[in-house]
């Protein structure tokens, strides 16, 4: 167990700087999820941790150790692969024992080491076998027990779950969850998937164009998003952004919108105000009502009903929104509604997408 | 419009493919049997009496079956000797060409060294050399090294193997980063990544390219002839041509020896055939 830091990362490909001057430092023990578009890095900076791509600049230290210049077995790290990386010529014992097999490590102790790493994952019958005789979700947990018998401090993951099916990918979801509960190593785990980064992760990274765009636990994220960014990756369906000029009137703000719309916000502004800016409000803070009795008029486009929960798509003068609804309402497209919007929830950005710090 | 009519058609468009088809098997079977003639000949020839094979006209099948060529060939001229020094060099010969191509090969595509394009570059141009233009220049340093009448220098001028490093360094580029990333991370060092990694990933390449080398390596005739002028150091096809007497060419014992020679390629193709007929298509793929 080890925490990691990382101080003023730089990564450069020719010319191309893909980490930008990245500080980032992860506590011993934690489920730190790296999270982020396609090519913005979060490969990069996991293979920095582990030793396989060299920093153009900055130090990588993990459990107090700088090991900036060390070789990717000497820093305790293990790493799953998203294409998993089973070596095809060995079986699955021989697949987990190759570390130390290397190392010379005597066979008795090779064999009780997959052992044991078997036992954790449910690999006992398997270990005859050869990779290719195994289903995607057992190649997975080979790949784990591969890491797993190092004892590594740091498990480093990318995109673990990425080649699974829906159903598979929910169940291996859980399984690292309890992995994690069960041995308390510190976990570093790269996705594009929001859902798993919300659900694995006690801190999450999110990362725009080789910059922290936020670090925070999954509810502050959502809560509380820092920038535009945050507030539309985090969230599915994301958050609605409507362009609108925000003043201070009396203790709280007002957000003109195009039409004539009129939002009077609650919360008072703790820094700079005033000028064009957009007003971000999530689909579960939108309520349907009767035309004319809510803040905004507009007419249904499309409805996405998922049994659980309905997305209704409403174009208005303001934009178009997604407002969540009870799924038993019945809105047709054409429809006209109006829009309720829980104004207390609302987040305010300015132009350069930065969030107003808000207060109640 | 019924159904019949159009039947009958298929029917007579079927036959017609049988015919071509069979036409096209006939022609086959017959370059087959055109290809095999010299085989059948060589065996029929080598197991006839000597006068039988002079006497003029074609006899197909011997009239007096015997095998006395075989005996003479065996128990009158080295052949023994020469089978020993065929299997050394040989032998010596595959494993140092797959040895050395295998580390040739993973240093190209895996390790970044000063000088490494240069390198890429003589390889490939080695390899449009034909080796007999070198044959002079071999003769000349395997003399002044004083290696001429010896295994070693039969060996060395045939470890010139730019087709095998190619093959090689194209089979270790397609293996996935992947592989070598994990590897890297279990704390594997080079030499570790190539014979625990590369290798036996590639297994059937290496048996494939050990296998016609091997071949090669016993077939080579003009090298070992210009090499070895002393007859115990002879290798086998070289030896064969020795197999006559004061009375001038025997054909039946040339015959004999000459299939003596031929066998363990025989054996080796049969016993390894399809990996033989990758190997050929490897190679092929890589010179057409
Ligand atoms: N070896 C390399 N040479 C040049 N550019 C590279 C190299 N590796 C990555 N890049 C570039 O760096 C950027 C970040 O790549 P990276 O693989 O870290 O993205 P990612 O966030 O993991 O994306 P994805 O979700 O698609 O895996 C990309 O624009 C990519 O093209
Ligand atoms: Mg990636």
């Amino acid at each position: 167990m080890s925490s990691v830091e990382l101080r003023g990362i730089t990564k450069r490909f020719g010319a191309v700087e893909v980490i930008k001057g990245l500080d980032l430092s992860i506590n011993d023990g934690s489920f730190t999820a790296l999270l982020g578009p396609s090519g913005c890095g979060k490969s990069t900076l996991l293979r920095i941790v582990a030793g396989l791509e060299q920093a153009s600049g900055g130090q990588v230290v993990i459990g107090g150790r700088d090991v900036t210049g060390a070789a990717p077995a000497e820093r305790g790290v293990a790493m799953v692969f998203q294409s998993y990386a089973l070596y095809p010529h060995l079986t699955v014992e021989q697949n987990i024992c190759f570390s130390l097999s290397l190392a010379r490590a005597p066979k008795a102790e090779q064999k009780a080491q997959a052992a044991r790493v078997a036992r954790m994952l449910q690999l006992e019958p398997l270990m005859g076998r050869r990779p290719a005789e195994l289903s995607g979700g057992q190649r997975q947990r080979v790949a784990i027990g591969r890491a797993l018998v190092r004892d590594p401090e740091v498990f480093l993951f990318d995109e673990p779950l990425s080649n699974l099916d829906a159903l598979l990918r929910v169940q291996m979801r859980l399984e690292l969850a309890k992995l994690h509960q069960e041995l308390g190593t510190t976990m570093i785990y790269v996705t594009h998937d929001q859902v798993e980064a919300m659900t694995l992760a006690d801190r999450i990274v999110v990362l725009d164009r080789g910059r922290i765009a936020q670090v925070g636990s999954p509810l502050d994220l959502y809560n509380a998003p820092a920038n535009r960014f945050v507030a539309g990756f985090i969230g599915s369906p994301g958050m609605n952004f409507l362009p609108a000029r925000v003043t201070r009137e009396g203790a709280g703000l007002v957000a003109e919108l195009p039409g004539g719309g009129r939002l009077a916000l609650p919360m008072r502004a703790l820094r700079g105000a005033g000028g064009t800016s957009e007003v971000g409000i999530r689909p579960e803070h939108l309520r349907l009502a009767d035309p004319g009795t809510g803040d905004l008029d507009g007419r249904v486009s499309v409805v996405e009903n998922l049994g659980n929960t309905a997305y209704v798509h409403v174009e208005t003068p303001a934009g178009p929104l997604v407002v969540e609804a009870d799924p038993g309402l019945r809105a047709d497209p054409g429809m006209a509604v109006g829009v309720r919007v829980d104004v207390g929830r609302a987040h305010v950005f300015d132009a350069d997408g930065v969030a107003w710090p808000l207060a109640a | 419009m019924t159904a019949i009519p159009m039947e009958a058609a298929r029917v007579t468009r079927l036959r017609r493919l049988n015919v071509a088809g069979g036409a096209l098997t006939a022609l086959i079977v017959l370059a087959a049997v055109a290809w095999a003639f010299p085989l059948y000949w060589g065996i029929v020839t080598s197991l006839k009496v000597e006068q039988d094979v002079v006497r003029p006209g074609v006899h197909l099948i011997p009239e007096r079956w015997t095998l006395d060529a075989y005996t003479y060939v065996l128990f009158n001229s080295q052949i023994g000797r020469w089978y020993v020094n065929s299997v050394v060099t040989a032998g010596a010969v595959t494993v140092l060409v797959v040895a050395m191509s295998a580390a040739a090969g993973y240093a190209l595509s895996q390790l970044r060294f000063p000088g490494k394009r240069l390198l890429w570059w003589l390889i490939l141009a080695s390899f449009m050399v034909p080796i007999p233009a070198l044959l002079v220049n071999h003769f000349v340093l395997m003399a002044q090294f004083g290696l001429l009448n010896s295994w070693a220098g039969v060996v060395l001028p045939q470890l010139i193997a730019p087709v095998t490093v190619i093959i090689y360094k194209q089979f270790f580029d397609s293996v996935p980063r992947d592989f070598r990333e994990a590897a890297v991370m279990d704390g594997a060092t080079e030499l570790q990544l190539l014979f625990r990694l590369y290798l036996p990933m590639n297994w059937g390449i290496t048996t494939a390219l050990a296998i016609i080398t091997f071949i090669g390596a016993w077939n080579t005739f003009l090298w070992p002839f210009l090499a070895v002028t002393s007859e115990d150091m002879m290798n086998i096809s070289v030896g064969i041509t020795q197999v006559n007497d004061a009375f001038g060419v025997r054909y039946a014992r040339l015959m004999a020896a000459a299939l003596l020679a031929a066998l363990p390629v025989a054996l080796v193709y049969l016993v390894f055939q399809r990996r033989v007929t990758q190997a050929i298509m490897l190679t092929a793929g890589i010179k057409g």
